[in-house]
């Protein structure tokens, strides 16, 4: 499989960057890659007892590796997601105008379904997450597709960054896994059977991912704002496969982590809740696809608790309806499409009569909407009765209890939306004024797939037993357990009476509950919250950035020369006062008088208003310093340093005539008392600090080898110019460059200065020139 | 081998001198590239023999023994260093000629680059506490002298907190190089661990510090960082790339050695402290703004904060994922800059506001943009998922879960400012208005075009190669984590 991911990767790359290809054969390009891969995966996995596997070793030191396997699963997955792919791909044709968006959705639009075959087939967390990943930048740029519309931009920046934060939970359970059982390979983890407080923590994680990227309350809201998206896409990633990623994430680790308690509740809640909210949310819609992307909300809390429980029986059902909705979903995505390519609408509230214009349309999905209620003898009828039965079935405690009250509440919701979405779309109704009608018949391609949905959901009723036949094996590959299949005709049970009350109670609210009722405003929704989170993000990084980045030099320096000070503080308190007892204060009292005229010069500067006086006290230290030097027998030093302070001063004073005389006034944080302790802190802490730091010293000096070494093999009597030029003439050589580079930064800035102010006379000049010749 | 190790500065310093003499521009390209080319090609052959011999390269100045003279060091992550900057310092100089950066700007462009690239060079190579300065200063002073080639008003009045800030920190090294000598009496880096040991805790915590407030101005971690993205934005898109990508990592890169060598020690709550306020408040500083250079720029803060987490972490695993998260985010870095260049060229702004619909206009260069900035964001399967997920590994490894989860939610918002960029600039109405599909900038500007594909060619080649790549950084920490071995090579056992 991981040869196809790269294969579907290739072809979107060649289509995304062939600018002038013609669409259908884009579409062409994409259906022919969806059938190899539908081939290789029937031929590879159905019958055979070793899974095939593909592996390549990315990083072996990290213990990363992209692995595929094509178990039971796998390959029921695999199926469904290139097989809707093709129809829908085939269907897309029709439905976009020719030219470069169609060749662009088409390119992205393969690239899904890659990154989408990777993530179904992967055998390890570690797999599973990269294409993860991969699928939600793929659905941001499908999304987006129409990005002149703000609200298709923000759908999709909602949508990945949702399913992002998710992505990271899931990363980091993934190296939580890793870190606490050694693997993330799926079936590894369920034969270590781990446990600890890290694996728990891992499993809460993997959940929460699973939980955005499946539109699971309470991240469900990005779902239905995807909608803005072409129909096509909708169709595909909003239902049939995407959001089937957190599904299958839950199904390959329920049966590992299923038994931990907080994991049980977490998915019954959040699935219970999600079901009957999206349920209730479908009833409010008016807007056929958001009424549908609101009862795939609920559809996908029914399959987060069917495969999220483990109980065997339950994930045989979740397996079976994850087909199921696949096929319905996808066909009625499509027909509504191809009702507002042929309308103009999609507003339920504005069609009378419909039924009669697309009497083929309106069989169709009507078919596709009855296996959605769980009509006999749809295939939404037996996945639905399979998994009552095996609730109702199953003895895991209070969790299963709750979770059957929400399937069933769920349920009768979702016939009644069933309901409402075909008596809105099809039914003749007196009370529309105006209705829209059929402006030109959708083409052959756009009614087709609904079709083959259609039948593919009427048969996979008929067949029931056939069918389940075969998902047994699926299911088997999931949790190891030998299951029983579905059946067409179940016996009369309690399961059947339920089912049966179900549909009769949802199909008579769907009729009933009249529009006003229903379209009632939501108060809180989760597109507001994270909205206000969002705002919150971008208002509070502006706050902080204000506060640290000021952009006031004064600031800066206090913040360094602050921090300087305190490292210094927390050194020197270690071991207050260390050599100053070793200390010789002076050598004479000439010392003495220098340094004292040194520290009144330093002191003088803060205390002056003048920057001209402040430069001279500073070259004052500076000329002491070098009188020290002196005095301690350095005079080629002192004579150095004496240069560099004439110089500095000289230079300082041509520079301030510049400027004006005295200090600007400083700004109200910094009043002279914090400026002073600063700079004052900082001298102490380093001389303080320069005296613990020379009374530590245990081994000579390297100084006392360069004087062995400067006559006899360097040939030198004077050690400093030895040093200088041989021992470390290399630091001389960089120092040198430095100035040399100094000097080319002036130059340049002389020289540029001096071009700009004569282009400026010459603008003036020719400025004045105008003038003169104009007057 | 020990030959090679002084080429990768000695050639571009050589270079400098000749293209003072020579100002024909076109002389001045061929001494650039031939030097350049040169030290790329004998960094290249340090790295193969790192690789293959694993061993440590040494070359005394002078032929004086260790002790006196200046060494220059090739370990493992010495050599890769050399080899990243190295190709990346010629492939901007050609973006830099396409952009019209180069010499057109300035005379003295060509010298300044190549005295940057030697103190470049000299950082990475330098065992010797005192010449390390050194090699700081010629990065200050070339780096100074390109951030005001043109002598704006704007880039001489940024060009004074960058300058004034990095004078203090020469200041800060300078003190605690000396303070070092004064307690060691050595600046030999190979000496020096040994030394530093016995000295008492205090002198040594100081000493520590300092040095870590010096290098940490250079790298730009919190509380230190704010001179750079005031800085960074006023230069031409070729400058910020090369000081992007090289300029903060040398500071990295000595933290590193600070950590490793001469304070050896597994780990350090401290840093990882100031890696996660690092990461953090850099990105916060990036989801506020609204123009693509500041919010790159403060990125690169930002990104610091992971390295620094690694450095914080201090196990093998996680110094070999700090490693490798260097040579992953250079090129990401700089070829977010070089993009952003090739945005300004197209449209005249960078200004979120000003520009819009850019992916219709040209969709090759949405991929430009696109593929490094995932990359950053840390999202598979581009180098920077890597990266992050090694340190991430490293960090849940060594039981720091709050690093890491702050390392997440930096990543997170992240991805929240790159989306802003892709948003405003590249979907949306098409503005300036320019006819769909009609793109002139990669067309008429094939050289910036192609060095920008060819570095992000270099990004997702660091993601495909991954595997070796990070087995040599494995390789890389394990001479770190023993300043044994370091020592041993230097000063011969």
């Amino acid at each position: 499989m991981l040869v196809l991911v790269l294969l579907h990767a290739v072809v979107a790359a060649v289509v995304l960057s062939a600018t002038r290809l013609r669409g259908t054969v884009a579409a062409a390009l994409g259906i022919a890659v969806f059938a190899a891969t539908a081939v290789t995966a029937a031929l590879q996995g159905i019958g055979s007892d070793v899974p095939a596997t593909q592996s390549w070793d990315w990083v072996p030191d990290l213990g990363l590796q992209l692995t595929t396997r094509l178990d039971g699963f796998a390959v029921v997955m695999v199926l469904l997601v290139s097989v809707i792919g093709a129809i829908v791909l085939a269907y897309s044709a029709s439905y976009f105008e020719p030219g470069p968006t169609r060749v662009r959705f088409t390119g992205l639009f393969i690239a899904f379904a890659g990154a989408m075959t990777g993530l179904v087939a992967a055998a390890d967390l570690f797999t599973m997450f990269v294409f993860w990943e991969l699928t939600s930048v793929c659905s941001f740029l499908l999304i987006g597709l129409n990005d002149r519309s703000a609200s298709a931009r923000n759908a999709a920046l909602r949508a990945l960054l949702v399913t992002g934060a998710g992505g990271l939970c899931l990363l980091a359970a993934v190296i939580l896994l890793q870190v606490a059982v050694g693997t993330t390979d799926l079936a590894e983890l369920g034969s270590r059977s781990p446990a600890g407080a890290m694996v728990t923590t891992a499993a809460v994680l993997a959940l929460t991912g699973a939980f955005t990227k499946s539109a699971q309350f309470p991240f469900h809201f990005w779902l239905p704002g995807a909608m803005a998206a072409p129909t096509p896409v909708s169709a595909y990633l909003h239902s049939a496969t995407m959001v089937k990623a957190g599904i299958v994430l839950m199904a390959r680790l329920a049966p590992v982590f299923g038994d931990l308690a907080v994991w049980r509740w977490l998915v019954v809640v959040c699935g219970g809740t999600t079901m009957v909210l999206g349920g209730l949310r479908a009833m409010r819609q008016t807007d056929a696809k958001l009424l549908l992307a609101h009862s795939t909300v609920s559809q996908l809390g029914f399959l987060t608790i069917l495969v999220g429980l483990g109980i065997p029986g339950a994930t045989y059902a979740g397996v079976a309806h994850l087909v199921a909705h696949a096929v319905f979903k996808a066909g009625l995505f499509l027909g509504v499409g191809a009702i507002d390519h042929a309308t103009g609408t999609r507003d339920i509230r504005r069609f009378s009569g419909l039924g009669r214009e697309m009497p083929q349309l309106a069989v169709m999905m009507g078919l596709a909407a009855a296996s959605m209620a769980g009509v006999i003898p749809l295939l939404g009828f037996a996945t639905k009765e399979k998994a009552l039965v095996a609730l109702l079935d199953a003895d895991a405690g209070a969790a299963t209890v709750v979770a059957l009250v929400a399937v069933i509440g769920g349920s009768v919701l979702s016939t009644a939306y069933s309901m409402r979405l075909m008596r809105g779309l099809f039914a003749t109704d007196h009370r529309v004024i105006d209705p829209e009608h059929v402006h030109h018949a959708p083409g052959g391609w756009l009614v087709v797939p609904v079709g083959l949905f259609t039948v593919a959901s009427l048969l996979g009723g008929l067949l029931a037993d056939a069918v389940g036949g075969w998902l047994q094996a699926p299911a088997r590959s999931l949790d190891g357990v030998e299951h029983s299949s579905l059946h067409l005709w179940p016996g009369l049970n309690l399961a059947l009476g339920i089912s049966l009350a179900i549909v009769a109670v949802g199909a008579v609210i769907g009729w009933r509950v009249p529009d006003e009722v229903a379209a009632s405003p939501v108060r809180v929704s989760g597109e507001q919250i994270f909205q206000r989170l969002f705002d919150g993000l971008l208002t509070g990084s502006k706050r902080i950035t204000v506060v640290t980045q000021s952009g006031s030099l004064l600031a800066y320096l206090a913040v360094v020369m602050a921090i300087v000070a305190g490292v210094l503080v927390a050194a020197i308190v270690t071991d207050p006062l260390a050599g100053f007892d070793e200390l010789t204060w002076s050598d004479g009292w000439m010392q003495l008088v220098v340094a004292a005229f040194a520290v009144v010069f330093a002191a003088a500067v803060i205390a002056v208003r003048e920057r001209f006086v402040a430069a001279l006290l500073i070259g004052g230290v500076g000329f002491a310093c070098a009188v020290l030097f002196a005095l301690y027998g350095a005079p080629d030093l002192a004579l150095t340093q004496i240069l560099v302070e004439t110089l500095t001063i000289v230079v300082f004073l041509l520079v301030l005539r510049q400027m004006p005389r005295g200090f600007d006034a400083p700004p109200a944080w910094a009043p002279r008392v914090v400026r002073v302790v600063i700079s004052a802190g900082v001298g102490i802490t380093v001389a303080a600090f320069a005296v613990m730091v020379s009374a530590a010293r245990t081994a000579p000096s390297v100084g006392e080898t360069y004087a062995e070494l400067s006559l006899p093999e360097a040939g030198g009597k004077n050690i400093v110019n030895v040093i200088l030029v041989d021992f470390r003439g290399f630091d001389t050589l960089g120092e040198i460059t430095v100035l040399g580079t100094a000097a080319l930064g002036v130059t340049n800035l002389v020289r540029m200065a001096r071009r700009r102010r004569r282009t400026a006379s010459d603008a003036a000049t020719a400025a004045a020139v105008a003038e003169a010749e104009l007057s | 081998m020990n030959a090679l190790l002084g080429l990768p500065l000695a050639l571009p310093l050589l270079g400098a001198a000749l293209t003072i003499v020579f100002r024909s521009s076109s002389v001045q390209r061929a001494i650039s590239f031939v030097s350049l080319l040169g030290a790329l090609g004998a960094s290249i052959g340090v790295l193969v023999h790192l690789a293959i011999e694993d061993d440590i390269v040494v070359s005394r100045l002078g032929g004086w023994p260790a002790a006196v003279s200046i060494t220059l060091v090739g370990d493992r992550l010495s050599a890769l260093m050399l080899v990243i900057a190295g190709a990346l310092l010629v492939i901007v100089l050609a973006f830099a000629i396409g952009q019209r950066a180069a010499d057109e700007r300035s005379p003295f462009y060509h010298p300044a680059y190549l005295v940057l690239a030697a103190g470049i060079g000299q950082a990475f190579l330098s065992g010797d506490l005192f010449n390390l300065f050194v090699a700081f200063e010629l990065l200050l002073m070339a780096s100074y002298v390109l951030l005001t080639l043109e002598g704006t008003d704007a880039q001489v009045r940024s060009g004074t907190t960058y300058v004034v800030l990095n004078v203090v920190e020469s200041m800060v090294l300078l003190t605690a190089v000396g303070l070092v000598f004064a307690a060691t009496g050595t600046v030999s880096m190979a000496e020096l661990p040994e030394r530093l040991a016995e000295l008492p805790d205090g002198v040594q915590t100081g000493l520590h510090l300092l040095l870590l407030v010096a290098f940490g101005i250079k790298a730009a971690v919190f509380p230190l960082f704010f001179w750079l993205p005031d800085a960074y934005p006023t230069a031409p898109s070729s400058v910020t790339a090369v000081f992007a990508g090289l300029l903060t990592k040398v500071g990295i890169y000595c933290m590193i050695r600070v950590e490793t060598l001469l304070f050896p020690g597994q780990g350090s709550t401290l840093l990882l402290w100031i890696a996660g306020l690092t990461m953090l408040i850099g990105v916060f500083g990036a989801v506020s703004h609204v123009e693509m250079k500041r919010i790159l720029s403060f990125h690169i803060v930002s990104q610091i904060g992971y390295m620094v987490m690694g450095i914080g972490i201090g196990t093998e695993l996680a110094l070999a994922a700090t490693v490798f998260y260097l040579v992953h985010h250079i090129p990401v870095k700089a070829s977010l800059f070089l993009v952003q260049g090739l945005v300004e060229r197209e449209t005249g702004s960078t200004a979120l506001d000003d520009v819009g619909g850019l992916a219709r206009r040209s969709g090759p260069l949405a991929v430009l943009f696109l593929v490094p900035a995932l990359s950053l964001a840390g999202l598979p399967p581009f180098s920077g998922f890597l990266a992050k997920f090694g340190l991430a590994r490293a960090g849940f490894d060594a039981g720091q879960h709050v690093v890491v989860v702050a390392a997440l939610l930096a990543s997170l918002f992240t991805l929240v400012s790159m989306t802003k960029i892709w948003m405003a600039m590249f979907w949306g109405d098409p503005y300036p208005d320019v006819a769909e599909g009609r793109v002139g900038v990669l067309r008429h500007h094939p050289l910036m075009s192609s060095t920008t594909a060819l570095v992000i060619v270099g990004t997702v080649a660091v993601a495909l190669v991954a595997g070796p790549l990070f087995d040599y950084c494995t390789g890389a920490a394990a001479q770190l984590i023993d300043p044994g071995i370091y020592r041993a090579a230097v000063l011969g056992s």
